[in-house]
């Protein structure tokens, strides 16, 4: 393969492993608890934006050309790390606001409104990230390693596959573990969840804040492979793609976000990208992005499941499977619910 | 001191805007229950028909009629042909406003798809300044507050003093019960979007009049100010909506206009989220709390 094809292709690959980093955060939060966080992709800029500032020098260096905070020169693996908890500490502050009180789509809308705001507010401040021009120049992790570009690239795809796979081992676990179900039975209904001991609140926030580090990681991920990042990046329009993806892949399901994230943001509207353009340079992404629509309309109309739809899980009955002692079936119930997933808090 | 009246007076033309707006996005939300973020993309879809009926050389005040009544239909076709099916489906709350984002979507950018990423703007007279108290208007201006100021009297007489305006209450508030009481409830939804539909309209055309720049995004932008507008004042409430778009619209031109340009959108959504904090149902919250959207 010529050196532009293997260019394309293995950016195509880094995307792919970036969206699905961040689908599985989103399948967590949107999938799995049923929170709708609309504002997903503020978390995904708040890793992009730490992970910059962390990695470039101080605000002065190249001329002063461009102006932000903090400016710190971390070497490698600190800045995705602290990206991570930097997004997840946000996601359970923006949580605490609003989870606790709101009506499930009006939760969506008010974190509709605070994505614009956070959009806002950095484009406007010039001195937080450069406002709207954004981030330039940001150091390239591997740089050290070759400097062939094409091989540079492959080698970057190959560590965005294992953070890719990290991420989506980790989020497997949780979800088949007893807090996984826990999260489920918040999903399914609530009230049955707090009657069984559960604290919903605290179970949403803590959502809040694992999918954020997740979508924290990989906007890390991302900018590093980009070095560049702007307000243009994460407008709100870019979580309305992440949730067509869970759509079609299969919203709460293992694999869902995987397939989903590959054919929708990949497929439908980074892989045109790069093709040949025809009619007016607006034509071929306006065409791309009603075809996001119509896909999740057909989807939400004829396969609300999605390709792949979330397994139904069964379990022996806890009530009937030991004799029934002193306790009544629901105490024996909550001690097993207890048991699984530590005492209720 | 002077300045903060003038200051006053460009908030009143941003509130007159959003409140037009404001009215018909909380009275799809309050019939319908749904929060129709296709809203903004109808706005943008009436000022394209305004300018193709403009271009084709209408006079602009006649475009924006035809263009209201463009939406208006637009707005009934696609809860009647769109939303209702996915209702009649028992579809999720969440999921009803994907689908909504969806068909705005498709709008805006079909509406790209046409006419490209370029703005246009009206072939109309430019309005003669006015003063009013330390306040300047242009005559343009003026007509737009006083369109708003009809358009909100209109709507508050509708649901104030005529059988279907008491019927949409009621719908407003209980549904179920309405249609137990004899209320035609399907009739009811399709006047109201057929209204809110118009409201849309005459709010994305006014739009256009005032800041005289089009383009695909235009309502969608000028959308999150009315979101934020109708959520502040009370969601599902028409008067609620009119404080709200006072409010924000007076606010974001003070803060512009003392602080920074560019802080004119931010203040509003700072407003927003105190209010979500202290009061998350609104200023007038009777409808939202019958809705619980808040605990």
């Amino acid at each position: 393969m010529s050196g532009a094809w293997q260019f394309y292709i293995a950016t195509l690959v880094i995307y792919a492993f970036v969206y699905i980093i961040a689908a599985s955060g989103l399948n967590l939060q949107f999938g799995v608890t049923g929170v709708y966080n609309f504002a997903f992709i503020i978390f995904q800029a708040a890793g992009a934006y730490c992970t910059a500032v962390l990695t470039l020098g101080p605000s002065s260096a190249n001329g002063a050309f461009q102006h932000y905070i903090v400016g710190l020169h971390l070497p490698f693996p600190l800045p995705l790390l602290i990206s991570g908890v930097v997004a997840g500490l946000l996601g359970v502050g923006l949580g605490a606001l609003t989870v606790r009180r709101l009506r499930a789509d009006y939760l969506a809308i008010v974190m509709l409104v605070i994505s614009l705001i956070a959009t806002g507010v950095v484009t406007d401040y010039q001195g937080l990230f450069n406002g709207a021009a954004g981030l330039a120049l940001i150091p390239q992790p591997f740089a050290s390693l070759t400097s062939n570009l094409v091989v540079y690239d492959w080698l970057y795809a190959l560590f965005a596959g294992i953070v890719c796979a990290l991420v989506l081992i980790a989020v497997r676990m949780l979800i088949e573990s007893p807090l996984g179900r826990s999260l489920r039975a918040v999903r399914e209904n609530e009230n049955a969840a707090a009657a069984l001991g559960k604290n919903v609140t605290a179970l949403r926030l803590l959502v809040f804040g694992i999918g954020g580090a997740i979508a924290g990681i990989s906007g890390s991920v991302l900018v590093s492979f980009t070095q560049a990042w702007s307000p243009e990046s994460w407008l709100y329009a870019e979580t309305f793609v992440l949730f067509t993806a869970l759509i079609v892949g299969g919203v709460g399901s293992n694999l869902g976000p995987l397939i989903g994230a590959v054919l929708v943001p990949v497929v439908l509207a980074e892989g045109s990208r790069y093709l040949p353009q025809f009619g007016p340079p607006t034509l071929v992404p306006s065409l791309e992005w009603i075809a996001i629509g119509v896909v999740l309309l057909a989807f939400l109309w004829f396969w609300p499941r999605g390709i792949l739809p979330e397994r139904k899980r069964t379990f022996p009955s806890a009530a009937v499977s030991r004799p029934l002692t002193s306790q009544t079936t629901g105490d024996l119930a909550v001690k097993d619910l207890e048991k699984e997933s530590g005492p209720s808090r | 001191m002077q300045s903060l009246v003038l200051y006053i007076g460009f908030g009143l033309v941003t509130a007159s805007i959003l409140c037009i707006g404001a009215v018909g996005f909380t009275l799809q939300f309050g019939i319908s229950n749904l929060f129709n973020l296709a809203f903004g993309a109808t706005m943008t879809a009436a000022a394209f028909v305004a300018y193709v009926c403009n271009s084709a050389g209408l006079n602009i005040w006649l475009s924006l009629v035809l263009a209201t009544l463009a939406a208006s239909v637009l707005s009934f076709l696609m809860n009647r042909g769109i939303y209702l099916p996915f209702e009649r489906r028992a579809t999720g709350k969440f999921t009803m406003i994907m689908v909504t984002l969806g068909v705005g979507i498709i709008i805006q950018y079909g509406i790209e798809a046409i006419w490209g990423g370029d703005n246009f703007s009206y072939n109309m007279a430019a309005g003669s300044p006015v003063h009013v108290a330390s306040m300047l208007f242009t005559t343009t201006q003026l007509t737009v507050i006083a369109i708003a100021a009809v358009a909100a009297t209109a709507v508050h007489v509708l649901l104030r003093y005529t059988r279907l305006g008491k019927a949409m209450r009621a719908v407003a508030v209980n549904a179920r019960l309405a249609r137990n009481c004899g209320i035609p409830v399907k009739a009811v939804v399709d006047s109201t979007w057929l209204i809110s539909g118009a409201l849309s309209g005459l709010a994305g055309v006014v739009l256009v009049i005032d800041v005289q720049v089009l383009n695909s995004g235009t309502g969608s932008d000028f959308f999150i100010l009315i979101i934020a507008a109708a959520v502040l004042g009370g969601i599902g409430s028409a008067s609620g909506a009119i404080v709200g778009s006072i409010i924000i619209g007076v606010v974001a031109e003070v803060a512009a206009g003392f602080i920074n340009p560019e802080f004119k959108d931010i203040s509003a959504f700072i407003i927003l989220a105190v209010v979500l904090l202290l009061r998350p149902t609104g200023v007038i919250s009777s409808i939202a709390s019958a809705k619980e959207v808040a605990r």
